[in-house]
């Protein structure tokens, strides 16, 4: 089968997935401002950007051959766990009968149909080399993710600007090549050297700042929708850390409760100190890693959201209070197919300045708001 | 002890049985009345900008509301279906108000409604936290409950007998139910399934009144509320899933059941700019209508829709709808 899924974060590892599972990979194009255009074309207009952005890389996927477009659903109350079948009906109606969607809901919905998913997906792997294979997938996943926290750690002190982010590149393209377990833990005790042998200066202890970036799954882990945000960061000299790995995103949802880490339940608590109840996405999430973030003493906060994302709007609307009570500066930004580059830089710029600022501890807390009046004003204006 | 009821969201549907509770409770219910210019602009300050415009009405109710009574009544409804839910603003409700209104902390009662399979959202275990800050005993609190089920069963068999909200509001209010089962309009030329969440299709600030726009201009109205939930979700038993949002859903099954209704001539989709189910919904509706070949538009309204536009739309469809009805009628089809 000419399998394609859609493109979000370390895509190396989906692909990874299907060749493991013996099927031919269409690999899909990383999204640019086509795929943007496509998906806009044919979305309905009030969806939010990763809806737009998906529905562009099926069609991209599709004219590069793909017949098989795997994805994951969900069960509410937020919208993107009705996505695929929001997909399937356009296909349907741009013509594209040949294409089949295969939607993973969570088993416990309907025990059937995942079974039947699971078996097309399979594709006639024997169980003992399936299992075998996926728990090499997990440690995969496990090592780029901690590769990649080294490189938001490496990147804001490098010397020769630009190497980390090439070194990087070189280590996804090796990870690419990986067959098996013995040689994963090889490559990655390379790469590990790899990224400790870029020179870096020394900075005081003091003069450093980090930045959590919270929000919804899609803009955080995708950086061509984000613009890049953690290298942007990086550039300007700043370590970041993001709420949602794939690793911890796979520890958390697909491994059953009572066996899932103790963290990830600490994080909804501290959540809901906030918002009271589960209410879908990850706004919940979203406020336990703020709180987490300033416990473990990080500066500054980027909230990154679609614009309209409905979970997302209750956390937003809850951000100047937290701000406040919590006590670390919180930068909101909605994202869709209208957000310039500029823009956003301009205010992360000023945003990073203003954590500088005020880790030096030259501002009065009345900047602090004062700086938050004019984000918000800025985005009446901008919006 | 006086009580706010925010005029807003789905005051539209519930106020029948709100009222009655905390009358029968002894509190002085406030209504926070129609929406208007200044509860507007109140909202929309305090609510985050990229918000849809219901909230941000609520919102500006509800600050309305604080000004005029001693608590304001914002339930944070979770589901009344299993396996559904609310949308999530429906969800953090109390949150996002304790967010962005100042001085609402510990001044709104917030029951969780989160129930297996219960529309009338009647049952004690619900409104328990009333017993718990006003000290009413679990008796007064049942028998309260108990005479606003028969109101609000009262008043959802005059919307299944063609009434819509606000008239069948209107009788709740003047204690006329039998009277006003008469003005139900039935001599239109053309009928019209105008669909849309109560909060967006009767609040006349969002909608500016599309319902009495349209009977002006000789239209008979058909809305969701119409169609009893079981039938709606008759109709939606095609699809692979439901949507996950109990209106949403009654609002689909409704519009697929006028669909498939002979005496209805086309569909008006009533949705707030920024609406996230609506954007699925839209989509739904409108694929259903090409395959079902009747005419259906969308009006997508915000704060700052301008009514000309809107009734030159409505205008234009209407005239469209009776153009075709006549050729149909005149060519004996």
């Amino acid at each position: 089968m000419k399998v394609s899924f859609p493109y979000m974060g370390s895509t190396i590892v989906y692909k990874k997935l299907f060749e493991f599972l013996e099927h031919e990979v269409i690999m899909p194009p990383k999204p640019t401002q086509r795929t943007m255009d496509l998906g806009v074309k044919y979305s309905p207009e009030f969806a939010c950007i990763p809806l737009k952005m998906v529905m562009g890389t099926y069609l991209e996927a599709i004219e590069k051959g793909a017949k098989v477009l795997v994805t994951s659903g969900g069960h509410g109350p937020c919208r993107a766990g009705f996505y695929g079948d929001t997909h399937r009906n356009i296909l349907k109606s741009l013509g594209y009968d040949d294409v089949e969607l295969i939607i993973f809901d969570a088993p416990q919905d309907n025990w059937k149909a995942f079974w039947r998913n699971v078996q097309k997906i399979r594709n006639g792997v024997p169980w003992p080399k399936v299992i075998n294979r996926m728990y090499t997938l997990y440690r995969f996943v496990q090592k780029l993710d901690e590769l990649e926290k080294m490189v938001q750690k490496i990147r804001p002190y490098e010397i020769n600007k630009g190497q980390t982010t090439q070194v990087w590149n070189e280590i996804q393209e090796k990870f690419d090549k990986i067959k098996t377990r013995k040689e994963l833990y090889k490559v990655y005790e390379e790469c590990k050297k790899m990224l400790l042998s870029i020179p870096t200066k020394e900075v005081d202890e003091k003069d450093k700042i980090r930045v959590g970036i919270v929000g919804e799954i899609y803009v955080v882990m995708e950086s061509s929708i984000n613009f890049g945000i953690e290298e942007i960061l990086g550039n300007l000299g700043v370590e970041v850390e993001r709420s949602l790995y794939l690793f911890e995103w796979i520890n958390d949802n697909l491994v059953p409760w009572a066996l899932r880490p103790k963290r990830f339940k600490e994080i909804i608590k501290k959540g809901q100190r906030y918002i009271k109840i589960l209410i879908g996405g990850h706004a919940v999430e979203t406020v336990g890693h703020i709180i987490d973030f300033k416990e473990r003493g990080f500066d500054g906060i980027i909230h990154l959201m679609p614009f309209a994302c409905l979970p997302e709007l209750v956390t937003q609307s809850l951000i100047p209070k937290i701000s406040k009570e919590v006590d670390i500066p919180i930068l909101s930004l909605p994202i869709d197919e209208q957000t310039g580059k500029a823009n956003m830089l301009t205010r992360i710029e000023a945003f990073v300045d203003l954590l500088r600022n005020r880790k030096k501890g030259r501002t009065k807390e009345v900047f602090v708001n004062e700086f938050q009046q004019h984000a918000d004003e800025e985005r009446v204006v901008v919006v | 002890m006086k009580i706010a009821i925010p005029h807003a969201l789905l005051y539209y549907y519930y106020f029948p049985l709100w009222d009655t509770l905390f009358r029968e409770l002894g509190f002085e219910v406030v209504d926070t009345g129609i929406t208007n210019k200044d509860i507007l602009d109140k909202g929309s300050k305090a609510a985050v900008s990229d918000i849809c415009a219901p909230i941000k009405i609520f919102t500006g109710h509800v600050i309305e509301g604080l000004e005029k009574a001693d608590y304001v009544f914002v339930p944070r409804f979770a589901r009344i279906k299993k396996p559904e839910y609310f949308c999530p603003k429906f969800m953090g409700l109390p949150d996002i108000i304790e967010g962005t209104v100042e001085g609402s902390s510990g001044r709104i009662i917030s029951p969780i409604i989160h129930e297996k399979n219960n529309e009338d959202i009647s049952s004690p275990k619900i409104y328990g936290i009333l017993t718990e800050i006003f000290g009413f005993s679990h008796r007064e609190l049942r028998l309260a409950l108990k005479k606003a089920e028969e109101v609000f069963l009262r008043f959802k068999s005059l919307l299944h007998s063609g009434l819509t909200c606000d008239k069948a509001l209107e009788s709740y209010r003047t204690q006329r139910w039998e009277e006003d089962l008469k003005r139900v309009k039935k001599d239109g030329e053309v009928t019209i399934a105008v669909l849309g969440y109560v909060y967006d299709v009767y609040d006349s600030f969002i909608s500016m009144d599309v319902i009495k726009k349209l009977e002006a201009m000789n239209v008979n109205i058909k809305t969701f509320e119409m169609v009893p939930t079981d039938i709606a979700y008759e109709n939606l038993r095609h699809y692979r899933k439901r949507l996950f949002w109990t209106f949403s859903n009654r609002v689909l099954g409704a519009g697929l059941f006028y669909l498939k209704d002979p005496e209805v001539d086309g569909l008006i989709h009533v949705t707030a700019f920024g609406c996230g189910p609506d954007a699925i919904v839209g989509r739904f509706l409108q694929y259903e209508s090409d395959i079902a070949g009747k005419p259906f538009t969308t009006l997508r309204v915000d704060e700052h829709t301008g009514e000309g536009h809107m009734i030159t739309r409505l205008e234009a469809f209407v005239d469209m709808l009776k153009r075709k009805k006549w050729a149909r009628v005149s060519h004996g089809i």
